[in-house]
């Protein structure tokens, strides 16, 4: 089938069945989305269809035929850095890393429709799961990039603190 | 046995016989130039660091990085000594030399009392206990990464080498140079003398690898630039763009993908296979039929063209399965068992302090309770893989392992060739856990490598076999029992637990080189219940282990993970008792123990303990050692829907000498996270032999929008480093559940939380 994978047209040989997460990473060798349960629980293998994001483990590859796919490696480049690149290592949000991809593409899809989130919008949208407990470096990641000092929500204290004992 | 028998004898007496420790003299971790992987151009100075043209350094990276820092950290300790930028240190995996073996991580197994050593000098038991330990781990070489001990363990042999490396580098100018080496600098890496000449590494490595420079000794701490800096971590470029290495992300040439499929009941076996319907799948290529390989069950595994036409074959397979021989486990019965075994065996004495039996027996007062904890996965976000090639008589294996040595003895035993014609190669990992010192999936990939025709496989498990197929945290019961007198004072304190030990079992699996022919006591068991800082005059701690027979393994922080549960949780309930504040209560019990309270006092006052907080909010506190390090946990609680929600905790910790606190922070963040999912939901329950939790569906995690806000304050300590990845984890349970207490008077003896 013919798809449209970060701007580029794909010619693959893949079963109308086939999830879409499994084109990306067995077949087109994009393995910056991941795997991480099959059925859309965790958000590991989050890409966009059209700005949407959604999960790619659930999806049959025939139903983004003729649409815009995006995967983590069209997110930014290294010359120019997507504003949530930039602030997910200002923030040092990734520790294993394994999830992060689909975490900055929930936050992009997020960031395209509602430029600047307020708390509640980022935890309906981010529901993303991380094991090593990334949540609160997201958090002030997404509110970095969408320009911090707007924001007036909780303070996300992430700063380590020398104190004489 | 007695505790002072076994402490010499732990650990694999056997094992340390073979390779004749007492004989031989200690031996230095500097290693050879010839340890280090020969690249083009590179000079290696010693086994840990090469000098590249360009004047970069490449350090053997003997520890896996599965979130916790690790190649940041040990990089910093290098950049410093060899006054380098850290972007100018690349790492390349070690090799198999025994002085990549992780010495901390075996001397973590010693069951002495941390008190015992926090003054200026150690006992004469715990030295040679120690020294003994030392040896073997020397010798045996086992490079695992666990424990919260890379830090610790890199610290003096990575910073010699470094430092050994820069003299030579420094010596090397002062002979071309004709001047005294001592009026020589080092500046971002490069080499200078006033008088003018200046070279980079890459110009002085050769002449620097004829000499072995005497006398060398690390940086004096007041001329540290790195080591103490939050420094950015190197890794997160890589994990921000979609590049970062998993094992998942291995892509070969000709390579095939495997899914597996083992028997759903624990510890059972194939009856029978009927391959046809799946070999009929278009994309379906092969069925391997695979042995209960290192603790996994048996089963089988199907190839294909991708992981998603392996996962369609593995599903089309019509599988008969039987019942493990010992009959079906079944948590229930197993927790019914754990009781009964607790309540009749005395169990190993880890720790007696006083005259426990005669305090209990002229007591005014007693107060009793049972604490119990369920089995847990792993859950790592990245599943279980493995891929292997076995070609012409070799195996090359690219696995996110944290034990590669084990890997490699693994690979070779189901390939059936000698260990040196194994190649490991540790991609990152995508969370470990502990799961990852296991070498189950790493023999079933060699396995299926050996019947697909010299192509590469990458084998992969699917979220439900991981979840069904883990090495759990076991089950835990515990009973406390404290005494008081008449005026209402806590004279003694007694603790008996009951559960599987882990370490025998998870030696025989994967490090059989430790496995004895009989069960050690296991201080894993015990530790969080026998190592309590509190100066209580009599105590008594003992544990029973039991073998249920559910495959058991290391979870994050291991038998603290629930016993502080249990007695973070009893002492709260002592101070109730005793009408005490849990703050001023833990206060008044460690006058013998300056830094647990310098930990907990730091705690208390940036939570501002004691001041008022919004209605329907309470605080809980929690004080707990582990893997070296201090920790103290304030959470503040409140009820929503019927469900706990924690809104903030505010950690202290000591863990001595800080490489980064960033990355510090990073970790305290990431236990409280985990600890909390575990605490709040955490469970398995195996019914009929089978796991009942599949997915994320039903083994639920925290999510973002229910995180609580984590501060870390981090107490300035000269100590040598403790860990860091671990021990933020086991205050947070009872300092939930303590903050539960102080808002609803209601006890939680039972985890999980939510039931």
């Amino acid at each position: 089938m013919n798809l449209t994978i970060n701007g580029r047209t794909v010619q693959t040989d893949t079963p109308a069945d086939m999830p879409l997460l499994w084109v990306l990473r067995d077949q087109l060798s994009l393995t910056g989305t991941k795997f991480g349960c099959g059925v859309a629980a965790c958000g590991a293998c989050t890409v966009h269809v059209d700005g949407q994001a959604v999960r790619s483990c659930v999806l049959p590859a025939s139903a983004v035929v003729g649409k815009d796919v995006r995967t983590i490696e069209s997110l930014g480049s290294a010359e120019q850095p997507h504003a949530l690149q930039q602030a997910w290592i200002a923030e040092q949000v990734p520790q294993c890393g394994y999830c992060q991809s689909g975490m900055l593409m929930a936050a992009a899809a997020l960031l395209k429709r509602n430029p600047h989130p307020s708390d509640a919008d980022i935890d309906a949208a981010m529901t993303n799961l991380c094991r090593c407990g990334t949540y609160q470096r997201v958090r002030a990641a997404i509110h970095r990039a969408a320009g911090a000092s707007q924001v007036t929500t909780a303070k996300v204290a992430t700063q380590a603190q020398e104190v004489a004992a | 046995m007695k505790r002072r028998t076994w402490i010499l004898s732990a650990l694999g007496a056997t094992g340390a016989l073979v390779v004749g420790w007492g004989v031989m003299p200690s031996r230095s971790r500097l290693g050879s130039p010839a340890a280090m992987l020969p690249t083009q151009g590179d000079v290696a100075l010693n086994g840990w660091i090469k000098i590249a043209q360009d004047g970069s350094v490449v350090l053997a990276m003997a520890r896996s990085e599965m979130g916790q820092g690790v190649h940041t950290a040990w990089a910093m300790l290098v950049a410093e000594e060899l006054d380098v930028p850290l972007s100018r240190v690349r790492l390349e995996q070690a090799g198999t030399d025994s002085i990549y073996g992780n010495v901390s991580m075996l001397l973590g197994s010693l069951p002495f009392h941390p008190l015992e050593s926090e003054g200026g000098t150690k006992p004469t038991k715990v030295k040679v206990g120690e020294w003994v330990v030392s040896k073997l781990a020397r010798e045996l070489g086992i490079n695992a990464t666990g424990g919260s001990t890379s830090v610790a363990d890199g610290w003096e042999p990575l910073r010699m080498a470094a430092a050994t490396a820069r003299a030579s580098l420094v010596g090397a100018a002062a002979a071309q140079w004709k001047v005294p080496a001592s009026e020589i600098t080092v500046t971002a890496g490069r080499v200078q003398h006033a008088s003018g000449p200046s070279a980079h590494f890459g110009e002085l490595a050769q002449a620097a690898a004829a000499s072995t420079p005497a006398g060398v000794v690390p940086k004096e701490r007041k001329d540290w630039k790195l080591i103490g800096t939050a420094a950015p971590r190197t890794d997160v470029l890589a994990k921000t763009n979609g590049s970062a290495g998993f094992g998942l992300d291995v892509r070969l040439p000709d390579m095939v993908y495997a899914a597996v499929r083992m028997s759903p009941m624990l510890g059972g076996s194939v009856a029978s296979l009927d391959s046809k319907a799946a070999l009929a799948l278009p994309g379906v290529q092969q069925v391997v039929a695979l042995d209960a390989l290192h603790g996994a069950s048996a089963g089988f595994a199907v190839v294909g063209q991708t992981t998603w036409h392996a996962r369609q074959g593995a599903k089309a397979v019509v599988a008969q399965w039987q019942q493990r021989p010992q009959g079906a486990l079944d948590t229930q019965a197993i927790a019914a068992e754990l009781q009964g075994q607790l309540e009749r065996e005395s169990g190993f004495t880890f720790f007696d302090k006083g005259n426990t039996d005669a305090t209990e027996k002229s007591a005014s007062k007693v107060v009793e309770a049972s604490y119990t904890a369920p089995y847990l996965a792993h859950a790592t976000m990245e599943p279980m893989n493995c891929t292997a090639q076995v070609k012409n008589g070799t195996v090359e294996i690219w696995a996110p392992t944290q034990i590669p040595s084990s890997a490699r003895a693994a690979a070779a035993k189901a390939a059936g060739v000698s260990p040196d014609k194994v190649t490991v190669h540790v991609t990152l990992l995508g969370g470990g856990f502990g799961r990852r010192l296991e070498v189950d999936f790493i023999a079933q990939a060699v396995k299926v490598a050996m019947a697909t025709a010299g192509k590469p496989v990458q084998l992969s498990w699917s979220r439900e076999e991981d979840m069904g197929h883990d090495f759990y945290r076991p089950m835990h019961a515990a009973r406390l029992k404290a005494t008081m007198d008449a005026q209402g004072q806590v004279q003694s304190l007694r603790i008996k637990s009951a559960g599987d030990a882990i370490s025998p079992r998870w030696m025989e699996r994967a490090v059989p080189l430790l496995a004895g022919p009989v069960d050690m006591p296991d201080k894993t068991t015990a530790e969080g219940l026998f190592d309590l800082p509190y100066g209580f005059a009599h105590q008594h701690m003992a544990h029973v282990a039991t073998t249920m027979g559910v495959p058991v393994g290391f979870w994050r922080s291991v038998g603290h993970s629930h016993n502080a549960f249990f007695s973070e949780s009893f002492i709260d309930e002592l101070a109730t008792v005793t009408q005490k504040d849990p703050l001023e209560f833990r206060r008044s019990l460690l006058q013998d123990a300056p830094r647990y309270l310098a930990v907990l006092n730091l705690a208390a006052s940036k939570a501002q303990w004691g001041s008022a907080l919004p209605a329907g909010r309470a605080r809980g506190i929690a004080l707990h050692e582990s893997f070296g390090s201090i920790v103290a946990e304030v959470a503040e609680v409140s009820m929503e829907g019927g469900v706990p929600r924690v809104h903030r905790v505010v950690c202290a910790i000591d863990c001595g000498t800080v490489v980064n606190p960033a990355i510090v922070a990073q970790q305290m963040e990431s236990a409280v996270v985990m600890g909390l999912t575990a605490a709040l939901w955490g469970k398995i329950d195996i019914a009929g032999g089978v796991v009942q939790q599949n997915n994320f569906t039903n083994y639920p995690m925290l999510q973002l929008a229910h995180a609580p806000v984590v501060e870390t304050h981090i107490i300035a300590s000269e100590r040598s480093p403790g860990g860091v990845g671990e021990p933020g984890l086991p205050p947070i349970a009872p300092a939930v559940s303590n903050a539960l207490f102080a808002l609803s008077g209601q006890r939680h003896r039972s985890l999980p939380l939510v039931a």
